[in-house]
Order: C-alpha cells, then sequence, then structure tokens
C-alpha cells in the first residue's frame, strides 16, 4: 500500500483539481495529435509530474501505467560507471540525468539518442512518438542542455520531451525556445483545502478545517509537503482531536534554532556555535541553498526593516558565490558573519570602524 | 687516496672487535672536536673551564696543530695541500676571540696583564700558570675592541653574545675573500683532474670511516658476523666474547647455524648513510654484494628469478666471496596487499622456507635453503607494505648524527678540497640540510663550483630550496597565525626588514606544503577561536572574503580544470597572516571537525541511498507509487522527517491479538509501508546487555539533531517496537511464501500450489490483480495466471493440507484488516466471491475450467 501522496494521486486530466484551465488545455493540445516539446515549471509540490503523468495516460491510454523500473549503467568518459534509474513504459520513459551528477551529459546523449533512433513499432500505439521526460531538468549542466537542443529539432519525428524544472532561470535560452512553456502555480489555500478534504474522504476520516488550514499555513504550497504532513498527523494522533501540533521537518526546525542564535548574539563564540549547526544540517545532507535561505528567511522576519533588505541581499550574494565554490560552509559562515556585523552596527546606531 | 692511510687502523678495528674500534673512535673524536670547534660552537667562556679548550689555544698557536688529526684518514690523504691545511687552521685559531676575553675582562679580571704586554697570565684550574702568547690583532678587531671597550666600561659583555659571533663570522667571511685568489686556484688544479662527485668521492669505505649511528653501524656488524659459522663454515672472533646475548638469537635447531632472523631491515632518513654501510659491512666482512633497488623491477617475480637462485648458490658467477643482497629501498617495493605474489610477500617466504626444504631435500631439482645473508634498506619503517616483514627482521634505526660530527667531517673534506670554509656556515648548512650528509656534500661541491667560498651568506643562497624542503600543515598554519619569533628569523638569516616581507615566505610556506585545501580548512577552523577581540567583525569579513576566494579559485582549478590559478592560489590565504597573527598565540591544532562532518555527511549519504533503494523496490512493486519521493531534494527535506513520524504511531504496547478494533487498521497500514520500504526493526543487544530494536535502514538520524530525537514523535518504546517487528517479519514471511508458491504452482500449474491464497477478501484480489499489473520479469506473468486459478477454485478448508497453518492464523486478522476499507471486507461472507480474470503479460492458453475437474 502506498502513502496518501500516491494513493490518492489523480491519475486523469479530468480528475486533478485545480488549475482547471491548464487541464483544459493540456487535453487538447494531446488530442489535436500535434504535440510539441514541453516543459512543466513551477515551485516544489504543485502537481508538474501529476499534470505530466495524467497529460500522458491522455496522450497514449492505460498503457501507459505498465511500468517497468529498472537502472541503466553509462559510462563516463574516463571510465567511471554511471548508475542511473529509469523508469518506463511501452509509450514513455523518465530519466533524472541529475543523478549522474558531472556526466549528465553522457546520460542525454547516449539514452535520446538511442530513443530517438528507435521508431515506435507498436502499431496499435496512439501516437507515433515516445516520450521522454527529464526530471529536474534546472540542474543538468550546461553541456547537457546543449547536447539536447540539437536533438530536439532532429529526432521531432520519433520522440518528444517534457522537462520538468522548478525554474526556467537555469535553462538555456534556446531550450526554452523550443519547448511550450507550462506553469504550473502552487495551488491556493483554498485548492489545497479541497485536496486535503477530498483525501481525507477517501482515507475516510473526516479532517476538521483548522487542521486542515493550519498544515496548509505551514507547507507554504507545496501539496505534497501537505499531504505527508496529514498522513504522519493521522497516524501519530488517529482521532485528530486535542492540541494537535503540526510536525514541521526537523531541519526546518532546526534552521530556526540557528537564525535565533544569530539574533540573540554576535560574538566570535557564537560564530563557532553557528559553525556546530550548520555543519550538523549539512552532515544531514540539507543542501545548503536552502539552509541559507531558510534561515535567511527566518532572520528577515526577525530583525528590524531597516536591515531586512541588507540581509537578503547578502543572502542571495553568497549563495551565488556558493553556487559557484564548491566548500559550502565558507560561504555560510560568510554570511553569518556579514549578518552579524550588520546587526551590530544597527544595534548600536553607530559605526564601530575604530574599534578594535 | 685515503687508504693508505687508514689502514693503520684497520688491524684494530677490522673483523668484529667493535668495541677496539670504538675505542679508537673515541680517541679520534675528542681530537676533532677540540681542534675544529671554534668559537661559534664553544663560547669563549669556556675557555676557563677544561684545560682542554686552553690547549686548543696552544694548539692553534702551534702551526704544526694540522698532525693531530692527519691519522683519521680522510685528511691524511691530502699531502699536497699540507699548505692550505695549516692555513685552514690558522685561520680557525682563536686569536680574535682571546683578545676579547683579554679586552673585555680587563677591569674585573686581574690576573690578566693589560693589553701592552705580549703575552697573557691565566691562572688554570690546578692553580698553575699558563702563559699565552699574543697574537697581532688586526685592523678591524682592533676597531672593535676599541669600540666596545668605550661604549663599557666596568661590565661583562653587554653586546649579546649571538651578535658577537655574528660579528665574528662576518668579519671572518671578509678575511676569506680576501685571500682566497692562489689557494683555491691551488686547490682547483688539484682537484680539477678528479670531477667525481664528492659524495663518492669521500665515501666511507672501509668499516672505521663510518661517521655517526656507531651503535647502530656495530650492530649491523654484528648481525653480519653471525653469519659467519653458516657462511664460512667458523666462529667469529667476537661470538666467544659477546656469548651471552648473540646466543639468543641463534636457531638452535638450525642445521646452518643461521642467525634467527635472516633479514637486517635498516631505516632512516635520507642520506645518513644506510647504504654505505651495508656495502662497507658487506665489503668488511668478505662478502660480494649483489644490490637490488629501485632501479630494478620489484615485482615478486624477481625474488623467484634472480634472489633466490643467487642465494641459493651462495655465489656469484664472476667471484669467488660468498654472496649478499642488499635490496635497496625496499618500501617502494610492491607488498601492501595481501597477494601472494609481491615482492614482500615471496621474501618473507623465502626465509621460512627451511622446514619444508630439509623434509623434501633428498628430492632432485628442489629448491635449497637460503644459506646467504639479506639486508634491506628502506626510508619509512612504518611503510605499510613492510607490514610483514618487520616481525621477521632484525631492525635497526639510523638516527641523524649530531650536528657537530657532520660539521667535523664536512670540514675536513673542506680542507682537503681546499675549500674556504667557516664552521659557523657548516653548521648552518648541516642544520638546514637536517643532518643529510649526501646533501651537505653536493650543496658544497656546488659552492666550490662556483669558486667561492663557504660563508653563511653563500650557504644560505644555494640551500634554498632545501631549506622547507618538507613543510607540515600544522607548521604552514603556525607559521600563518604566529609571527616568526627572533630565533627562527635568525635561522632563516632574515633581518627585522626581511622579517616584516611576509608575503613571499608565508605563500613559499604553503606552497612547499603543498596542501593549500587543508590549511584552508585549517585557517577556517582556527581563526574564530582568536582570542583578539573584533568589536565589528571586520576582520572576520575579511577573512571570510578571502577564504571565498580560495575557494572560487580552487574550485574553477580542480572542477575545471583551469589549473593555471594553482600560482594564485596561495595568495588568498597569506592575508590570515596580517589579520590574525598574534605574538605568544597558542599553537595551532588542527581541527578534526571538518574532517568529521564528511565521514558523517558520507555515512547519512549511505543512509538515504539505502533509504532510496527501498523506495525503488515499493515503486516497482506498487506500479511506480513511490518514484517520485525518492528524488534528491525532495527525500531529505520532506519524505525523511515525515516517513520517520509516518511509522511511528503512538501503539500500545500489547499483544499483537489484543489490539483495539481501532488500532488494527493503523497496526496494518504501518506494517504494510514498512515492508514496502524495506524498513525493519532489528533486535540488537546493548551493550550493557539489554535488548533494543534498530530501525534498518537507520532512516531516524534523519530527524535527529545534536543528538536528540525531534521532540513531537514519541518514543517508541521497546515493547511496541517488538510488537511492529514480529509483524513486520509476518508479513515479509508471507511474501516470501507467496513467492515460493507461486513459483511452485508455476512448475505444477494444474495442483493447488499456493493455498495461501486462501485469503478470500476482495483486497486479496485487488492485490492479485495488481501483481498481475507488475512488470516481472521470467515466469512471473505465467505465475500470475495460474495464481488466478488457485484462488478461483480455492476450497473452504486447507484441503492439501500444506503445513501453513499457523502463518495463516497469524495473518488472519491482518488479512481482513488489509484493505483500506476493513469494514468492508469483513463484511463480505466467506465464500460468496466473485473473480474476474485481469490480462496480465501472459501468453497462456485460457480455458474455462471448473472446480469438479480437480477434485
Amino acid at each position: 500500500m502506498s502513502l496518501w501522496v500516491d494513493q490518492y494521486r489523480p491519475r486523469l486530466l479530468e480528475d486533478l483539481h485545480y488549475h482547471h484551465e491548464l487541464s483544459v488545455r493540456l487535453r487538447s493540445l494531446a488530442s489535436s495529435g500535434d504535440f510539441p516539446h514541453m516543459l512543466f515549471y513551477g515551485p516544489s509540490g504543485a502537481g508538474k509530474k501529476t499534470r505530466i503523468t495524467c497529460t500522458l495516460k491522455q496522450l497514449f491510454g492505460p498503457g501507459i501505467d505498465k511500468l517497468k523500473i529498472d537502472q541503466r549503467v553509462f559510462l563516463s568518459p574516463s571510465k567511471r560507471k554511471l548508475e542511473v534509474n529509469i523508469v518506463q513504459s511501452n509509450f514513455h520513459i523518465e530519466i533524472t540525468p541529475s543523478e549522474a551528477g558531472n556526466y549528465d551529459r553522457v546520460v542525454i546523449q547516449e539514452l535520446l539518442k538511442e530513443i530517438a533512433q528507435t521508431q515506435q513499432v507498436d502499431l496499435n500505439a496512439k501516437q507515433r512518438f515516445k516520450v521522454v521526460i527529464i526530471n529536474e531538468a534546472d540542474s543538468l549542466s550546461r553541456d547537457a542542455q546543449a547536447a539536447l537542443r540539437r536533438t530536439m529539432e532532429k529526432y521531432m519525428s520519433n520522440m518528444r520531451i517534457i522537462l520538468c524544472a522548478n525554474s526556467t532561470s537555469r535553462l538555456i535560452a534556446p531550450i526554452k525556445s523550443r519547448c511550450l512553456l507550462m506553469r504550473v502555480a502552487a495551488p491556493s489555500a483554498k485548492d489545497m483545502q479541497a485536496v486535503m478534504q477530498y483525501v481525507s474522504k477517501r482515507a475516510g476520516f473526516d479532517l476538521p478545517l483548522d487542521v486542515a488550514s493550519k498544515i496548509i499555513d505551514d507547507s507554504s504550497g507545496n501539496l505534497r509537503k501537505a499531504i505527508l504532513c496529514l498522513e504522519a498527523l493521522k497516524m501519530q494522533s488517529p482521532d485528530l482531536s486535542g492540541a494537535l501540533t503540526i510536525a514541521k521537518p526537523d531541519w526546518e526546525t532546526y534552521c530556526h534554532k540557528v537564525a535565533d542564535l544569530i539574533i540573540s548574539e554576535q560574538s566570535p563564540a557564537r560564530v563557532m556555535e553557528v559553525r556546530q549547526k550548520f555543519y550538523e544540517l549539512l552532515s544531514h545532507c540539507i543542501p545548503p541553498t536552502i539552509i541559507l535561505k531558510t534561515v535567511a528567511d527566518r532572520v528577515v522576519e526577525r530583525v528590524d526593516d531597516a536591515i531586512k533588505a541588507d540581509v537578503m541581499h547578502w543572502a542571495a550574494v553568497y549563495e551565488v558565490r556558493m553556487r559557484i565554490g564548491s566548500k559550502k560552509i565558507y560561504h555560510l559562515e560568510a554570511w553569518v558573519v556579514k549578518v552579524m556585523s550588520l546587526y551590530k552596527h544597527f544595534f548600536y546606531g553607530m559605526d564601530l570602524t575604530g574599534f578594535d | 687516496m685515503s687508504t693508505t692511510a687508514s689502514t693503520s687502523f684497520i688491524p684494530t678495528g677490522l673483523l668484529g672487535s667493535s668495541s677496539k674500534s670504538h675505542t679508537s673512535k673515541d680517541v679520534f673524536i675528542p681530537t676533532g672536536l677540540f681542534s675544529t670547534a671554534p668559537a661559534s660552537t664553544f663560547g669563549p667562556d669556556n675557555a676557563f673551564k677544561p684545560n682542554g679548550l686552553l690547549g686548543l689555544g696552544q694548539h692553534a698557536t702551534s702551526t704544526a696543530s694540522g698532525s693531530s688529526f692527519i691519522p683519521n684518514g680522510l685528511l691524511a690523504a691530502t699531502t699536497g695541500s699540507q699548505t692550505s691545511l695549516d692555513d685552514l687552521t690558522a685561520e680557525f685559531d682563536l686569536p680574535s676571540s682571546q683578545d676579547m676575553i683579554a679586552s673585555r675582562a680587563t677591569p674585573s679580571v686581574p690576573t690578566f696583564v693589560g693589553p701592552p704586554s705580549t703575552t697573557l697570565r691565566a691562572t688554570n684550574f690546578d692553580g698553575r700558570t699558563i702563559f699565552l702568547r699574543r697574537k697581532p690583532v688586526n685592523t678591524a678587531r682592533r676597531k672593535l675592541a676599541a669600540a666596545t671597550q668605550t661604549r663599557q666600561v666596568g661590565t661583562l659583555l653587554d653586546v649579546p653574545f649571538h651578535r658577537l659571533l655574528n660579528e665574528i663570522s662576518e668579519d671572518k667571511a671578509k678575511e676569506l675573500s680576501r685571500e682566497t685568489p692562489q689557494i683555491s686556484h691551488a686547490s682547483l688544479n688539484s682537484t680539477e683532474a678528479d670531477d667525481s662527485l664528492w659524495v663518492d668521492r669521500y665515501r666511507p669505505k672501509t668499516f672505521t670511516d663510518l661517521m655517526g649511528n656507531d651503535r647502530v653501524a656495530r650492530e649491523a656488524m654484528e648481525w653480519l658476523k653471525q653469519w659467519d659459522k653458516c657462511v664460512f663454515g667458523k666462529s667469529s672472533k667476537g661470538k666467544k666474547r659477546k656469548r651471552d646475548d648473540e646466543e639468543e638469537n641463534f636457531d638452535m635447531n638450525d642445521p646452518h647455524q643461521r642467525p634467527k632472523q635472516r633479514i637486517l631491515l635498516i631505516s632512516g632518513p635520507p642520506g645518513l648513510g644506510k647504504t654505505t654501510l651495508a656495502h662497507v659491512i658487506a665489503k668488511q666482512a668478505g662478502y660480494e654484494v649483489m644490490e637490488i633497488n629501485a632501479s630494478d623491477a620489484r615485482s615478486g617475480q624477481i625474488v623467484d628469478d634472480r634472489i633466490r637462485p643467487t642465494l641459493e648458490t651462495g655465489y656469484t658467477v664472476k667471484s669467488s666471496k660468498p654472496v649478499l643482497v642488499i635490496i635497496d629501498e625496499i618500501d617502494g617495493a610492491t607488498g601492501a596487499g595481501d597477494n601472494s605474489s609481491n615482492f614482500i610477500h615471496k621474501l618473507v617466504q623465502l626465509t621460512h622456507d627451511k622446514p619444508r626444504k630439509k623434509n623434501r631435500s633428498s628430492q632432485p631439482g628442489d629448491k635449497r635453503t637460503i644459506l646467504r645473508p639479506i639486508i634491506c634498506i628502506c626510508n619509512d619503517i612504518n611503510a605499510s607494505s613492510l607490514a610483514k616483514l618487520r616481525p621477521i627482521a632484525c631492525q635497526l634505526r639510523f638516527q641523524k648524527p649530531a650536528d657537530v660530527h657532520t660539521v667535523r667531517r664536512l670540514r675536513e673534506i673542506c680542507a682537503i678540497e681546499g675549500l674556504k670554509a667557516e664552521t659557523r656556515a657548516l653548521s648552518t648548512l648541516v642544520a638546514v640540510a637536517k643532518g643529510d650528509l649526501r646533501g651537505c656534500l653536493n650543496t658544497l661541491q656546488f659552492i666550490q663550483s662556483r669558486d667561492a667560498e663557504v660563508t653563511e651568506a653563500v650557504v644560505r643562497r644555494s640551500t634554498k630550496g632545501m631549506k622547507e624542503a618538507d613543510n607540515s600543515i600544522i607548521s604552514a598554519l603556525n607559521s600563518l597565525f604566529i609571527p616568526l619569533s627572533k630565533k627562527r628569523a635568525k635561522e632563516l638569516g632574515l633581518n627585522d626588514e626581511g622579517e616584516s616581507r611576509y608575503v613571499g615566505r608565508i605563500s613559499q610556506e604553503i606552497d612547499s606544503c603543498g596542501k593549500d585545501s587543508a590549511i584552508a580548512i585549517g585557517c577556517f577552523s582556527h581563526y574564530a577561536t582568536l582570542r583578539r577581540h573584533d568589536a565589528n567583525f571586520s576582520r572576520y569579513e575579511k577573512a571570510n572574503e578571502w577564504l571565498m576566494t580560495f575557494d572560487a579559485l580552487s574550485t574553477a582549478m580542480y572542477n575545471d580544470g583551469d589549473f593555471a590559478l594553482s600560482p594564485y592560489l596561495t595568495y588568498s590565504l597569506v592575508p590570515f597572516y596580517p589579520l590574525f597573527q598574534e605574538r605568544g598565540a597558542p599553537k595551532v591544532e588542527r581541527g578534526q571537525e571538518d574532517w568529521e562532518n564528511l565521514q558523517l555527511t558520507k555515512s547519512n549519504e549511505e543512509i538515504y541511498k539505502s533509504l532510496t533503494r527501498g523506495l525503488q523496490v515499493a515503486s516497482t512493486r506498487q506500479r511506480g507509487d513511490f518514484r517520485h519521493l525518492g528524488n534528491w531534494p525532495i527525500l531529505q527535506l520532506e519524505f525523511a522527517p515525515y516517513i520517520n513520524r509516518i511509522i511511528s504511531p503512538q501503539l500500545r504496547p500489547i499483544n499483537g491479538q489484543h489490539l483495539r478494533v481501532d488500532e488494527r487498521p493503523l497496526m496494518s497500514r504501518l506494517v504494510d509501508i514498512m515492508t514496502n520500504l524495506e524498513l525493519r526493526f532489528v533486535q540488537e543487544r546493548a551493550e550493557d546487555g539489554q535488548l533494543t530494536y534498530r530501525l534498518d535502514p537507520p532512516v531516524d538520524v534523519f530527524i535527529t539533531y545534536d543528538g536528540k530525537r525531534a521532540s513531537d514523535i514519541a518514543i517508541s518504546r521497546y515493547a511496541v517496537r517488538h510488537l511492529v517487528a514480529q509483524e513486520v517479519d509476518a508479513r515479509l514471511t508471507s511474501r516470501q511464501e507467496d513467492v515460493v508458491d507461486r513459483g511452485q504452482s508455476g512448475k505444477h500449474a494444474n495442483l493447488f500450489g499456493g493455498n495461501k491464497k486462501g485469503k478470500t477478501t476482495a483486497a486479496s484480489v485487488e492485490e492479485a490483480a495488481d501483481d498481475s499489473f507488475k512488470p516481472s520479469p521470467g515466469k512471473r506473468p505465467r505465475k500470475d495466471l495460474s495464481a488466478n486459478i488457485d484462488i478461483a477454485d480455492r476450497p473452504p478448508t486447507d484441503f492439501f493440507g500444506r503445513p501453513i497453518q499457523p502463518t495463516a492464523v497469524g495473518k488472519k486478522p491482518q488479512s481482513s484488516a488489509r484493505g483500506f476499507n476493513p469494514l468492508k471486507s469483513s463484511s463480505t461472507p466467506k465464500f460468496n466471491v466473485a473473480y474476474k480474470f485481469k490480462e496480465g503479460n501472459s501468453a497462456a492458453v485460457r480455458k474455462p475450467v471448473k472446480v469438479s475437474m480437480f477434485l
């Protein structure tokens, strides 16, 4: 039995709960016979992959549900073995090239060419082409994206590509121009409320409205998170009564703790303390950019208006540098020191450059 | 050349009478010391103590002093350059220092007569009065003396001692440069014919020539002598004397009377004469040397092809002397792994061959015992490849000889070569080279080839590269955070201005260490612990700025292969010096924090990976349901925290049979999820003997920060975990049996293999149908088909009496609760089943069958 997130995931375009105009559009596209390359983008947990699956079902019919999941091994130029998981049916294939790290180009080149150069042999297939879904397209390296662009044009007759990304900013323009861009926005609170009620009804219990809205508040538009949270809540306190605490992911709580540390004291000792916490977060494999963003959000919430903009500005600056560099902890700490310095200057309301 | 001179020692020093050679050395050392060590090593104040040094003064004044070290072989050879020798000794006498003593001590030491007289009177400790002849003072000295005299009346040395020494050596250098031309010419002429390396020319030829490490040399010789009985068939002379300790090493059972440890392993830093020692003792003991060094291939095959035959025959082709194998640079040989064909392994085998050999010695053509000694030489005794060799070998460790000895030897050589050498410069050279005699000699020869005299400045110039040849991360960090001590600055020959110029010095130091990123991490972990107050974080900001620059550069370098950037890398760390240097700061300790974090990250990554694998398996089973949760950021950010909460519901610790109705679905769902994701509770015994259940894979680390579990998750008690673990295990076994049963029924499609399909609920039917959708490899489709038939024909009782009763009983409550709508399933009448055949990927022939056909 699956988790609710999967169990009650809509399988058909008609079943989707929100963004109906998008569903209509997708249906007409799928039935028109002239299906373009597509790029689905939007925040995490907005329903991009659900919509892609639904569209595929509309395109190919139930055959799309017969999935085969396997691993394929690619050889990098330096003869290293790269394992990539592939989910495929007779009509489509789903890959996450970022699993191969720096060598995603190899995966893109080999796999896509292989698919693109074989024609659909199933005469009963509804469409003449296969669909390739590329997850996490925004983490594709520049090389991989370049490898993609020519393939997208050349093998149009055999293959369509659906890219799935969080934001389009890291995709090169040629790719964007070859795709039909589909923005899947995060659901509104009302939409989410409806979905939560639907899930609870299917699962066979009544969800009090206030509990639902609490969960929705915490999940900030991430429906997957909300449903996972709901299930966790239901598992922990089956009757949903009494004082409920909506569980936050632990790393988030921890990040908030870090932010509080930064604000409550500015000293070298505190810098060391914060560094400890960052190490702890990093060792839990929380992406450093997320750490920076979460901590910065929290800090901004708590500091005075006058330095809010500065805090965010520096967070952005250091995030860029973090992406350029490879030793993440340096950049995290650099930001902390910067913020402490800003805060101190502001707090004492004077220029401290003379002191030392 | 020197052999003629040293023959005089041979009768006493040879043939293992080591004590003799030692005493001869003992005699030999003091004379060398006193005649060579000038004021720079023993301060002038020493002059009052023993009569030895006063004797030195006399020695120095007598021009025949050179003859006192003629016997030591090295010097004796060059009778031709006697003039230069005399000159040298004249140079190294101590008129100046005596002058200074005299002039400075005048007011306070009444025993001295005033400056105008030509002799000095001094009283010995014995009370005897000695007269010292004064040498005429040269002008520079007189000026100095006059200057100092005027400055300090009534005090002893107020100019720091080391500065005085500096001045002396500078003066000496000046003098040297004034006098050089003719002499160096003469010496050049004498050496022109011989253009061999000094290292070779002055390599010790006999045992008595060996310098330093007397004990090691003697022990090595002793070890070699133990072979005499085996090799030459006679007992060594030394053996009689040293019976007690030598007997220990002898293998009494050995028919060949070889020493127990058949390999000698000499280790030590380079340039101290390990190889030379091995060769010398081999020659002295009458062996012919076969050397195997890094220039030869050193695979295991060499042992079989070359070493073994040589050792077995015992003689080389062209010589009648017995052979001795020297394996040089053995730490570079293969041997780290467990591979039986590597060099070390074979070598060890070679020494152990004996018992087997003895049994089969009658067989013709069989390998014989090795009867010759082996000497192995290495730099690093702890090299991993030597691990197997160490226990069976006799180990000798070379130490760096005391600097005085090395300096003395160098001075002798300089004297022979006619190189003007100042003792202070030589000791600097030895200190810089860290006792590496070979390096010193090469440097000296290089200096001579440029026709210069050896002064401190020249030595500094020519040893620039040698200076910081090997540099640890710690020392680089220390020099970043702690300013140079005065002493060190002097050692490096820096004046105040040079000291304040730190960029070149520090960048070079970091560079020579070669581990930029480790140093960067060291800087990072250290800077915030410093005591210096930083009110506005400006220094911290700058430091971080530089660290980020470093990171950006090194990333560009290593990830994009832009290695042109590497020269700039070190400079981005240098600014830590002006920012944080602090005199008297505590030594930098290298933090393990970063490394520990890295290890932890790696182990956590592994846990994520196994969780991902669990998700993959689950998604294969559940038609791709879980696959979207396994993507990288979603996994850590959303799935990992929540799955921990989902799998830890609040259950009462009771027997599974007594669960309340409302708890059953909870339980079954929990078990479902856990089995799907391959999460299990594994029983373990803690150190205190208490049984615990551990989650495997341990995904609960993801809700554990700072060693504390998330507070909102109830601590799952042992009893609860026990209950869950049991249920999970039951589910897993039932699933396995499922597979096994289906496998059997696949083979005998017409038999009732799968009795267990008696779970006659709608849910189970649905599940079976689900299974048929699974893209399953191999024979699965057919199995599904037969399974379906089984269910269709399933009689209400366990007709065929398969021993599944217990599992069936254990499963019944669960299976009834399995569907997501338990009410519906439990209300279904037991035999009222409707079947629909769902098509799988099956090519089997379908035909309607009736139950009666099977009965």
